[in-house]
């Protein structure tokens, strides 16, 4: 929950990033038409990642990417669709970074490899080098997915890059910024989408454990079709089974995300709804501990 | 005079590419992967099952095929028998996943490298989405910012396409594009759970149902895939050859070709392909035999013995290593170098006459552009043999899908052994992908990938030998050795992913 004082704070330094007055009147802001010379710069940058959070993004259903990266926001840079590559795309990057090209919002997919910088370059820097200059000068970053939130499989049990989240990071420099986290491996479009869309009509949405509270304020458990079915012990006894799929090793219970609500895929779909397991990629826990293992097969027939 | 191409664009990752270009040609490259994460290691001690959804994660744009490799690696581990109907969905969700791949590389990751852009400003016709185009455009020009029209401007000097329909007809498809990725990924999810990242694939089959409705969206998805892959990137594709046929003859790699063989024909583990496998040298197909793979790290930074065989294989990082450029390794098969791909899946099924279709295709279009089939190793040859097999595809996921039977069950049953190993390979759209797993007392002993761009990027091995793609840009002529467009749509063409390479 974040303290009124706190969001107009927040708010006050996200108007003035963005050029939108009168913020702290979300009702107003909301009815007000976007000015497109004052839509968020987003520079997107990739840590210790799989591009598996882009690609995410590119499936979004309305907005339309184009519309969202166009109209919503201006995506000034993205390695997997900017057409300026090579040094000129490295000195755009620092032209934003070192203040020289305006306002923008960070946006951050992947961890940091905290204890072997050398682990992931963009250019001439270490990606964790770019991290800190540009805490400096951005607006805010978001952090997209469960890379850059908590450090996601490159930080699992026995890694050996020490990777950590942008919130991490920043936290052992001093550096006090704001992170939106967007949990999610990968994160799902809309939950990145629409808190920039939130961010650029209505200000910072409202967070839980610096998580927009639209989308993870309840768990998937509290919100699955199939709740009724654990109520009355109809357990699934093997893969492909109906039924609650709680003693498969389903991690619905220990993770926060409205995934039984918004569906996947232009809504075509989502896990327990093709009778898989939730994994818990939107935990801050996800794969993180060996002995803690996705499935539980023998579980069922005990 | 060297010249650092990184960080290059448009490709998964993190990549540089150390150029040396000496009176207007590349006379060396050096391909640096800059990412490393070492899945090997943090799948030591895990449960078994664990890994397809662990190495899912080596990359967020081919995840099926990683999925499916580590299914295969583990049936053949834990002996178990795959449903007809599960080797129907395993193939339904990778060649899914394939099918967007394509369009996306051909589009949001290749076109800007040929397609003006600019060409927007010019257009006077109707379409709705055009002209909010333009006017968006015209407005961020005018508007006197930094990177205006970020991020389809600023761009790479040098020639693009002239003719003005062609530009604005295919900046249309490039929007539509993005669109109909996402039908090839809903498709594709119908079984999967979701995309990225799939949860209902396991060893032994998916998850999911295999109900009527299913089948009934997942045909509608495939089909207008399939609509616009021959009315619009094929066709496209040739455009691009026709304003640039020097293409043809440009970024040819210097060794062999390796295919896994893509979507098995029955769940029998020796199955034929629709794709056939082989490893060719010289102009000569042959089986392949995983035994002969090994890879080296002289130039990588690892500091584990170099040459080693796939399930003898270790990891221990050395981020300084003297002489080593790249985090990826150096696979080679038989100690020689080669490619894999979209080029190398169309010349080995091809030299074996697996697929009729393929080979009339080929003929076909090769009679069109003036080329003999060995020229599709080329840069314009990868782009061509991506959309003939599109075509394949889609219409192969159509007919599979007939093939599946309604309400049948589509998952073996899986019981993990105290101990055992397997190797699980397929083709990801970037080419040969194997997995190899070594299980001791329930847990995961050793993991092994040797993943499509490790092979392409990889640096130069214990002999000296440049990687694939190292040896497709030595030779090229660039018109301006600082930016290099020429040398760009080299390595766009074999559409690396560094994720994927270094894992």
């Amino acid at each position: 929950m974040i303290h009124r004082r706190d969001f107009l704070k927040l708010a006050a330094a996200l108007s003035a990033a963005f050029g939108i007055n009168g913020l702290p009147e979300p009702v107003m802001a909301a009815l007000k038409k976007i000015d497109p010379a004052a839509v968020p710069k987003i520079i997107y940058l990739q840590g210790l990642s799989c591009t598996g959070c882009s690609i995410s993004l590119l499936q979004a259903e309305s907005p339309s990417p184009l519309s969202l990266i166009t109209d919503y926001s201006q995506l000034a840079f993205h390695a997997d669709l900017s057409a300026i590559s090579g040094k000129k795309a490295f000195d755009l990057v620092e032209k934003f970074i070192s203040g020289q090209a305006g306002p923008y919002f960070l946006a951050v997919e992947g961890a940091i490899p905290e204890k072997m910088p050398e682990a992931c370059v963009i250019g001439s820097k270490t990606f964790a080098q770019l991290l800190e200059e540009a805490a400096k000068t951005m607006s805010g970053a978001i952090a997209v997915g469960a890379c850059a939130c908590d450090g996601g499989i490159p930080a699992a049990e026995g890694n050996l890059t020490g990777a950590i989240g942008v919130k991490e990071f920043y936290q052992k420099r001093g550096i006090k910024k704001l992170v939106v986290n967007i949990r999610g491996c990968s994160v799902h479009p809309d939950w990145v989408w629409h808190t920039i869309i939130h961010l650029v009509k209505v200000g910072v949405p409202e967070l839980i454990n610096d998580s927009p509270k639209i989308f993870y304020s309840r768990k998937v458990h509290e919100l699955c079709p199939r709740y009724h079915d654990f109520q009355q012990e109809i357990f699934a006894k093997k893969l492909g089974d109906k039924g609650c799929l709680f003693k498969l090793g389903c991690l619905g219970p220990d993770t926060y995300a409205d995934c039984p609500t918004r569906w996947w895929n232009g809504g075509r779909t989502w896990c327990i709804d093709s009778n898989a397991p939730c994994i818990g990629c939107a935990s801050p826990h996800f794969a993180r501990k060996k002995n803690i293992p996705f499935y539980r097969l023998s579980e069922s027939t005990k | 005079m060297k010249i650092d191409l990184g960080p290059v664009t448009r490709i998964e990752g993190h990549l540089n590419v150390r150029t040396t270009v000496e009176n207007g040609v590349v006379v060396d490259a050096q391909c640096m992967s800059e990412m490393f994460r070492g899945f090997e290691v943090l799948l030591q001690g895990r449960n078994p099952l664990d890994a397809q959804q662990i190495t899912q994660r080596i990359c967020g744009v081919c995840p099926y095929a990683h999925a499916i490799a580590s299914s295969r690696a583990q049936e053949n581990a834990y002996k178990l028998q795959v449903p007809a109907n599960g080797r129907i969905l395993h193939n339904l969700i990778e060649g899914a996943n394939h099918l967007y791949d394509y369009l996306l590389q051909f589009y949001q990751l290749s076109a800007l490298d040929f397609v003006d852009v600019t060409a927007i400003l010019q257009y006077k016709g109707k379409d709705a989405e055009l002209l909010k185009v333009r006017q968006w455009v015209q407005a961020e020009l005018s508007r006197g910012k930094a990177f205006p029209a970020a991020p389809f401007l600023p761009r790479l000097s040098g020639k693009y396409i002239a003719n003005a329909d062609i530009n604005i007809g295919a900046i249309k498809h490039y929007l539509d594009a993005m669109e109909i990725q996402k039908k090839a990924n809903q498709a594709a999810a119908i079984f999967g759970g979701k995309f990225p990242h799939s949860t209902a694939i396991f060893p032994g089959g998916c998850t999911q149902d295999v109900r009527i409705d299913l089948i009934a969206a997942y045909q509608a998805l495939i089909g207008e895939v399939k609509e616009f892959i021959t009315s619009k990137y094929i066709p496209d594709v040739l455009a691009v050859a026709a304003a640039f046929p020097e293409y043809w003859k440009i970024g040819a790699s210097k060794g062999g070709f390796l295919s896994h063989g893509l979507l098995p024909l029955s769940p029998a583990p020796n199955s034929k392909h629709l794709f056939a496998a082989g490893v060719m040298f010289d102009g000569q197909v042959s089986a392949v035999d995983p035994k002969q793979i090994t890879q080296d790290i002289l130039h990588s930074k690892y500091s584990s013995p170099s040459g080693l065989k796939i399930q003898d294989s270790t990891l221990t990082p050395s981020p300084h290593k003297e002489g080593a450029y790249s985090w990826s390794k150096a696979p080679r098969y038989g100690g020689r170098m080669l490619e894999v791909g979209p080029a190398a899946r169309v010349l080995i099924d091809y030299h074996q006459g697996n697929n009729p279709v393929l080979k009339e295709m080929v003929n076909k279009f090769a009679g069109v552009a003036k080329i003999s089939p060995k020229e599709l190793n080329s840069v314009l040859g990868r782009h061509l043999c991506r959309a003939i097999q599109a075509s394949i595809i889609a219409d192969f996921l159509l007919d599979e899908t007939e093939r599946l039977e309604h309400g049948a069950p589509a998952m073996g049953n899986i019981v993990i052994p105290r101990s055992g190993e397997g190797i699980g390979m397929t083709e990801a759209s970037r080419g040969a992908l194997l997995h190899y797993i070594r299980i001791e007392n329930y847990k995961i002993a050793k993991y092994e990938c040797v993943v499509p761009t490790t092979w392409n990027a990889s640096p130069r091995d214990d002999k000296g030998q440049p990687g694939a793609m190292e040896s497709a840009l030595i030779g090229t002529r660039v018109a301006n050795p600082e930016e290099q467009i020429e040398s760009l749509r080299i390595v766009h063409s074999f559409d690396p992913c560094i994720a994927c390479a270094v894992h």
